[in-house]
């Protein structure tokens, strides 16, 4: 199967995104890298002379409260898939081909439908005469209350954009589980949910890490989100970066403000590899 | 080895997949310390009974009692069985300890105890050292006895194998079906055990249940199954035979009847009931033949006939030979191999015999 | 309804279903609304926001003329060089090569406005003013992986014996591939193809910094008009997306195993 084939072989096949990816995905970050030491001028935008001013920024209070905002936002949308992402892994992972089939369909959809649409989806059913407040003017209440423009909308928006980065790994690790070991504990006394907290949760581990992984590095960088569902009120880093870019031209700023997100996954990555490594080589000592 | 006690009792159990699949009606009963094992080829409906008793199927009919108590009406996890299943189902993330131990925690035994019963089992199945390894560092005899001593730490009242020894090669196999027989009879527990092998069923049992399409053939011990098969289905699946359909001839002759085969051939066999021309199936065993010398006995040998050799397949201890008498009547004997038989070849003629007891009646 | 699950999580199961769904049904349901108002229940039924959407020359420029050809030219483009790292990451043995496959799949990982950002500050250092095609190149980083995972997928469940075989009965390496290895990747292909579609089609972090300030995507498109000018031919926009997107991954789901993809 595999042919150890003379050299141009494999730069021919290899090489086109290779080479792509090197121009137009590393090259991009290391200027980005380039450009957070550099002067940010309001006129020149960034002048090439080297300066820590950039980073030195990030630790005044507005930043440091942007961050902790941020920081804080995406643990509790990753909580949020986690509670709910769960059991319908499990569900998903457990049932018949068909209703599978029908129930990815129904997850993997929203995901692939602009994130633009989604928001507003939200901004409609959330907004100030949206289907909400319509309906608690109906019951009664009056005015109406303000549920867009805060956190819990924020959450609510990137919880429902996350969830499949949830789902999708749990039940994939939740598959490779065999029934016959759901039986097993069921046989020597465990009641469904003993079974679940002993066997199905520390086997499917590695899923769950995935999912962390993916879903928190969502919320961290996400934009549209936070701009249409929390607004000025409810800021995020990716808002903080968009402006930066387009809107106030303070480049040096905006790529400190990337590097530090960049360096964020990149710890957060190889935590959970080195984390579902570890636990592999346990599990797999014999083979 | 078995108790009078009646430990468990099946009593119509059905279990409907669709109007054209069905399970059961399946009644039995296994007494207290019984091996007892359900034998048949696969889709008889063999596991889908042991997952009833085990709560894994939802019986559509019937009932289960264990101990005189309901039983078919419980969860599995609140069942008094235990089940080794065929691919073990060994707890991947949990040392060889805490596989042992599962059961046990769950029940809050104090740790204690429970480090002495984990022990204990471990020298039962003769694993004293391997308490810290997990499963994926076991062979696969290793890990089959782990699953063994993780359901009998909980002492349980009865124990259901679904073919535990199938993953194992041969070898491995017969070792195994020794062991495993020594453990049951040592603890004096209960068994249902699920095979679709022949042999270990007949070598393990105390008693057996032969299953086809959802229904029992017969119930017995190996020797009455073996000896006396109930029908053609269980004839055919245990052993090898030859089944031959006959007329009475002569209901009367001595003691015992004659009756002519579709091809000829003659044969007295133990008195039976039918009228002159009554149709019989007869089970003859390969074994149950043997060679008649030249000189032998003349007619005092009863059912003694010349058949000629078609071939001969050489197994080391046996020789299978298929004949064909008067022609016609093509018959499986199996014969020792020793010095005598060396001459046995493809076309040569041999004189056969076979006692009229070893001829069996076949009634459904 | 489902195979092993006990009856308590179906409310969990259902909470989660309506929380992912609410928004596109909504969306869906207020396009054929008759008002200006984003009404639910909307108080009539009509196409008109439709017509809207296809009177207003902007949305059709966006979904046209920008969407829809750099779609298309982002499926082609991955699809190509896609399935040429495929069967050289699969295929090929060299050294690195685990290194190289985790390299070409990291553009999944890259949170897309962090992307972005990167490429639209490199441009602009490199003097290159933003247009289609500026979009098209960010979208060939996002959209290629998935064609890899795709062919890598149907190569790996392959039997790479089928094309000894065909060589042993005379074909070139060359032949052997296309006559044998390509006909037993087209759903492969086809799906990689049309995730690629998707992605690109979808995107709105990326088309915000890349795309051509007078020629915008759909997505960028909606989201300027949710800011400033809502009416519901947004909604009708959307609806058309949804459609779009959902009859593709059906389409897709037919061919392939969906969840291999995320």
């Amino acid at each position: 199967m595999d042919h150890p084939g003379p050299r141009q072989y494999w730069t021919m096949f290899v090489g086109p995104y290779g080479l792509y990816l090197l121009v137009f995905l590393v090259l991009p970050f290391v200027n980005v890298a380039l450009l957070s030491v550099y002067i940010h001028s309001p006129t020149k935008i960034a002048v090439a002379e080297f300066t820590s001013a950039n980073y030195a920024k990030l630790f005044e209070l507005y930043y440091a409260n942007l961050f902790v905002r941020t920081l804080r936002l995406s643990v509790v949308v990753t909580l949020v898939c986690v509670v709910l992402g769960y059991p319908l892994a499990y569900v998903l992972a457990r049932s018949t081909s068909r209703v599978m089939a029908l129930g990815l369909f129904l997850l993997i959809m929203p995901l692939m439908v602009s994130t633009v649409i989604r928001v507003f989806g939200w901004v409609v059913i959330l907004g100030s005469e949206g289907l909400v407040n319509q309906a608690l003017r109906l019951a009664g209440a009056a005015g109406g209350a303000r549920l867009l423009y805060t956190e819990s909308a924020v959450i609510l928006g990137l919880a429902q954009q996350s969830m499949p980065f949830m789902v999708l790994p749990i039940m994939a690790a939740i598959e490779r589980i065999p029934p016959s070991l759901e039986e097993a504990a069921q046989n020597l006394g465990a009641s469904w949910g003993q079974m679940f907290a002993r066997t199905i949760v520390p086997l499917s581990m590695p899923g769950l890490v995935s999912g962390t992984l993916l879903v928190f590095s969502v919320s961290m960088s996400a934009f549209i989100t936070p701009a249409l569902m929390g607004g000025r009120r409810v800021r995020m880093v990716g808002q903080q970066i968009y402006e930066e870019v387009l809107t106030a031209y303070d480049w040096p700023g905006a790529a400190s403000l990337t590097i530090v997100l960049v360096v964020l996954m990149l710890a957060l990555v190889s935590l959970a590899l080195w984390a579902t490594g570890r636990r592999a080589r346990l599990e797999t000592a014999r083979r | 080895m078995a108790g009078s006690k009646v430990k468990l009792d099946v009593r119509g159990l059905t279990r409907r997949f669709s109007p054209q699949v069905t399970v059961g009606p399946l009644s039995f009963q296994v007494m207290d310390g019984e091996f007892f094992s359900l034998l048949g080829p696969s889709g008889c409906g063999k596991t889908t009974t042991l997952r009833c008793i085990g709560g894994f199927e939802i019986l559509s009919d019937g009932s289960i009692e264990l101990d005189g108590q309901r039983l078919d009406n419980r969860p599995p996890h609140r069942r008094d069985v235990g089940l080794v299943f065929q691919n073990y189902a060994l707890f991947p993330h949990l040392t060889v300890f805490d596989n042992i131990a599962f059961g046990l925690r769950l029940r809050k035994v104090d740790k204690v105890q429970i480090g002495r019963r984990v022990a204990q089992m471990l020298e039962l199945v003769d694993l004293p050292d391997i308490a810290e390894r997990y499963p994926a560092q076991l062979s696969g005899g290793q890990q089959q006895r782990v699953a063994i001593a993780r359901s009998l730490v909980l002492e349980p009242s009865l124990l259901l194998f679904d073919e535990p020894l199938s993953n194992l090669d041969f070898k491995l196999r017969i070792q195994m079906r020794y062991e495993l027989r020594d453990l049951q009879r040592r603890l004096g527990t209960t068994a249902v055990y699920v095979t679709h092998d022949q042999t270990e069923a007949l070598a393990l049992s105390d008693r057996i249940a032969v299953l086809s399409h959802g229904r029992i053939e017969q119930v017995g011990t190996p020797s009455e199954i073996y000896e006396r098969p109930a029908t053609a289905f269980v004839a055919d699946f245990i052993g090898s035979s030859n089944i031959l359909t006959a007329r009475v001839c002569d209901p009367g002759r001595g003691a015992g009847t004659l009756v002519e085969t579709q091809y000829g051939l003659a044969l007295s066999i133990p008195r039976v009931a039918d009228a002159t021309g009554a149709e019989v199936t007869l089970l003859l065993r390969p074994e149950r033949f043997r060679m008649v010398a030249d000189g032998e006995g003349g007619a005092a040998v009863p059912n003694r006939f010349t058949a000629r050799v078609r071939d001969v397949t050489y197994l080391g201890e046996d020789l299978h030979v298929r004949v064909l008498v008067l022609e016609k009547q093509p018959l499986l004997v199996s014969i020792k191999n020793s010095k005598g038989t060396r001459a046995i070849t493809s076309g040569t003629t041999i004189d056969l015999a076979i006692d009229p007891e070893d001829v069996h009646v076949l009634r459904r | 309804m489902t195979g092993r699950s006990p009856r308590f999580l179906w409310p969990f199961v259902a909470v989660v279903y309506v929380l992912l769904l609410a928004p596109l049904a909504v969306v869906i349901t207020v396009s054929f609304g008759s008002t200006s108002t984003f009404d639910f229940p909307p108080k009539g039924l009509s196409f008109k926001w439709y017509q809207a959407f296809f009177a207003s020359e902007m949305f059709v420029r966006s979904f046209f003329r920008v969407s829809q050809v750099v779609g298309l030219s982002t499926a082609l483009v991955a699809t190509l060089i896609g399935t040429l790292s495929a069967i050289g990451l699969v295929r090929l043995s060299f050294r690195g090569r685990r290194a190289i496959e985790t390299f070409f799949l990291s553009p999944l990982l890259v949170p897309h406005i962090l992307l972005g950002a990167a490429v639209y500050l490199y441009l602009a250092r490199l003097a290159w003013p933003t247009s289609s095609s500026t979009l098209l190149i960010g979208h060939i980083v996002i959209a290629t992986p998935y064609v890899i995972r795709c062919v890598t997928a149907g190569l790996v469940g392959m039997d790479s014996r089928l094309e000894e075989a065909a060589m042993s009965l005379g074909a070139t390496r060359l032949q052997a591939f296309f006559k044998v290895t390509l006909p037993l990747l087209r759903s492969s292909l086809v799906t990689g193809a049309v995730f690629a579609f998707i992605i690109s089609f979808s995107d709105i972090n990326l088309a915000l910094f890349l795309a051509g300030a007078n020629a915008p995507s759909l997505p960028v498109h909606i989201f300027s008009q949710i800011q400033f000018e809502a009416d519901p031919s947004i909604a009708a926009a959307s609806a058309l997306q949804i459609a779009i997107v959902g009859g593709l991954i059906l389409l897709v789901q037919r061919v392939f195993r969906l969840r291999l993809m995320v």
